[in-house]
């Protein structure tokens, strides 16, 4: 087979892979005697997008399409008759290579199916980023997929030359797994991250008492999760998620809307689209990582599931009226981090400016909060929600609109 | 009352002419800056006051990296909107870089945010070309637009990153030339300048073919982050139209696989 049909079936079978990022990484590599190709410098840099809207920031393949195992949700598995190809380690290496010193990608994203068994598999992958970083001293971005059941020394090997290490726990919990990827164990992915994270503590405390360690891994673990392949609640995907950030130091969890699409038959009636619930459980994420919620605070056992309609922040304020209204001009950052519509990088610029002067509704407009949803919640210097003229003291009625008639929805962006 | 027309082209000489303009103590409204890129002045240069023994003023060294950043940016009204800035920094108002809401505040630290954007887009969208030169050495060529006069901002990137390479970033303003120890610029360009085609490209075309998922179809994202303009430079951006068209039928395949699938393992 040609390389180019190769690579038109690897990437086919790879793009089920939410995961894009080349961020994170800063390594500064030996410089292989001054003929070295490619660095990282921090941040990612998305090279091209596709009409999907995702990014293209890696040469994003699979090293062979072949599968033992029979994951029900996934196209590779060994009972789908899809067209199965395999690239040589050098096909690989040159591709990467050939389409770095043209400005096409950051690096590679390499991951496989299992062939023969996990340490083989895992012992293939080790060996294109080996001889890109030894051979070629390859400078750029590389993500191996950890192989589940690959050993520690292979596990410890691959950290030497990848930047970033994952492996993907599939489904949010053990009994999607047993039912969906039969051959998968959670145990065996947890001991994945687990082992990557333990070498990456280790190098990094070798480092610390003067001994001149080697980079491990340096952009982290990440790991994606399939969503809407079977009927577990966010509740269970959140909390799932939460665990991992805490337990293993992860970078990221990637949300992947079961795909292609669901079968036609198995759509509960009325239910949105599935792209809008990876969108929501994104934006739960992120209350999670950088806003100071808990996963408790999002989702509950009587509310075990995103609202589709709102996003999770404004979903959590129209709960939490007692909360609400919150002063910009005295609130802590926890407090102002709560109020919808206003972001990260905003909260901070109102901290610095109320050094300086009172911010009234103006200052809020300039630097774009989004006033419609935040103005129920808002006390300015000129402005107070309840003695907003047109509304009385009702307050019920801004959050009221903030709640749009159910409908189909479709994202937009 | 306008006393000066100054003219600036980047940096160094807006910096030289702000500092000498405001040594002589004179105010924003008196002046006209012209861009020396624009050629529609419509005032000539007048001399610059005469050097005034004045007390050096001091700025935060923040302002100086906003302005070098902003002088990169195509929009002709920096110069006056850097020295407006300069000038109150100056006048009681030491604060008005962290007051980020003040209309003018606001405006620079935009035009600093779209130069920063243009240069981290340049990093992305470069597509270099490669060609045997006379000497029989590889030579990597791209043609590309910027959205403001930032080569020299994002050419050291492309320096580091391709240090054992040679290369050259042709852009209608001017160009950047790396041959293997240094960095050169030279004037601009037009595309027929760069070389129009690269064996290798169709099988980066393969790649983004086959990495597009066909059942999901997010355009205005795509276009958010892939700007329509940038298009013209991008060898893969041609295959989008086809990929579109082709997308319905190929969702529908692969449900029919999976119906296929799901009758011979039922769940």
């Amino acid at each position: 087979m040609e390389v180019a049909k190769k690579l038109s079936v690897l990437a086919d079978a790879a793009k089920y892979d939410a995961s894009c990022s080349s961020s994170g990484s800063n390594a500064k590599r030996a410089k292989h005697g001054g003929q070295g190709l490619g660095n990282t410098e921090g941040g990612g840099i998305c090279h091209s997008y596709t009409p999907d809207g995702r990014c293209i920031s890696l040469l994003k393949i699979l090293l062979t399409n072949y599968c033992i195992y029979d994951c029900r949700y996934c196209v590779n598995r060994i009972s789908s008759d899809i067209q199965r190809a395999r690239f040589k380690v050098e096909e690989v290496v040159n591709l990467t290579l050939d389409f770095y010193r043209r400005n096409y990608i950051e690096g590679l994203f390499l991951s496989s199916g299992i062939i023969r068994d996990s340490d083989y598999t895992m012992a293939q992958l080790i060996e294109v980023a080996k001889r890109l970083r030894q051979e070629h001293g390859f400078g750029g971005y590389i993500h191996l997929k950890t192989i589940p059941g690959a050993s520690n020394e292979l596990l410890a090997e691959a950290g030497l030359y990848a930047d970033r290490l994952s492996v993907n726990i599939e489904l949010p919990t053990e009994s999607d797994l047993a039912q969906l990827a039969p051959e998968k164990k959670r145990p065996d992915l947890e001991r994945n991250m687990a082992e990557v994270q333990t070498k990456a503590q280790e190098f990094k405390e070798d480092k610390k008492r003067g001994l001149k360690a080697p980079v491990f891994a340096p952009a982290g673990q990440s790991t994606q999760m399939i969503i809407g392949a079977t009927p577990t609640p966010d509740l269970e995907v959140l909390k799932t998620s939460s665990e991992l950030y805490g337990k293993y130091g992860l970078r990221r969890v990637y949300y992947s809307a079961f795909s292609p699409i669901p079968h036609a038959d198995s759509r509960l009636p009325g239910q949105s689209p599935p792209l809008v619930r990876e969108h929501r459980l994104y934006q739960a994420d992120w209350l999670l990582r950088f806003y100071g919620y808990d996963v408790t605070e999002i989702v509950s056992a009587q509310h075990p599931n995103l609202e589709l309609e709102i996003d999770p922040k404004t979903a959590w304020a129209i709960r939490n009226p007692a909360y609400f209204p919150i002063d910009v001009n005295r609130a802590s950052r926890e407090q102002l981090l709560r109020i919808p519509g206003i972001g990260v990088g905003t909260v901070d610029k109102l901290l610095t400016i109320r050094r300086h002067k009172k911010i009234v509704v103006q200052d809020l407009l300039t630097l774009r909060v989004v006033w419609k949803r935040a103005q129920a919640f808002t006390i300015a210097n000129d402005y107070h929600p309840t003695r907003k003229p047109t509304c009385g003291n009702d307050v019920t009625k801004l959050v009221a609109k903030l709640r749009p008639p159910s409908q189909q929805l479709e994202l937009s962006f | 009352m306008t006393a000066y027309v100054v003219t600036a082209s980047d940096y160094a000489s807006w910096r030289a002419q702000a500092r000498a303009l405001l040594q002589a103590d004179v105010p924003p409204t008196e002046i006209v800056w012209n861009d020396e890129a624009k050629q529609d002045a419509l005032f000539a240069a007048t001399a610059l006051p005469p050097a005034a023994a004045a007390a050096t003023q001091t700025v935060p060294p923040h302002f100086l990296e906003l302005a070098e950043v902003v002088c990169y940016h195509r929009d002709a009204e920096r110069f006056a909107l850097l020295y407006q800035m300069l000038w109150r920094l100056v006048h009681e108002e030491k604060h008005l870089l962290e007051l980020v809401s003040d209309p003018l505040t606001r405006a620079l630290q935009l035009m600093e945010k779209a130069v920063r954007r243009d240069v981290h887009k340049t990093k992305a969208f470069v597509r270099f070309r490669k060609i045997i030169d006379a000497d029989e050495q590889e030579h990597f060529i791209a043609w590309y637009c910027p959205d403001h006069y930032s080569l020299p901002l994002s050419a050291p990137f492309f320096a580091r990153r391709f240090a054992v390479m040679r290369w050259t970033i042709l852009t209608p303003d001017e160009s950047a030339h790396w041959d293997g120890e240094q960095l050169h610029y030279g004037p601009g360009a037009t595309a027929a300048d760069a070389p129009d085609g690269d064996a290798l490209e169709h099988l980066w075309k393969e790649f983004y073919r086959a990495i597009f998922n066909p059942a999901r179809i997010k355009l205005k994202a795509m276009k958010k982050e892939m700007p329509v303009r940038h298009w013209q430079t991008l060898p893969e951006a041609e295959l989008i139209g086809a990929m579109l068209l082709e997308a319905p039928q190929r969702v529908e395949r692969m449900l029919a696989q999976q119906e296929a699938a799901q009758s011979l393992f039922p769940q």
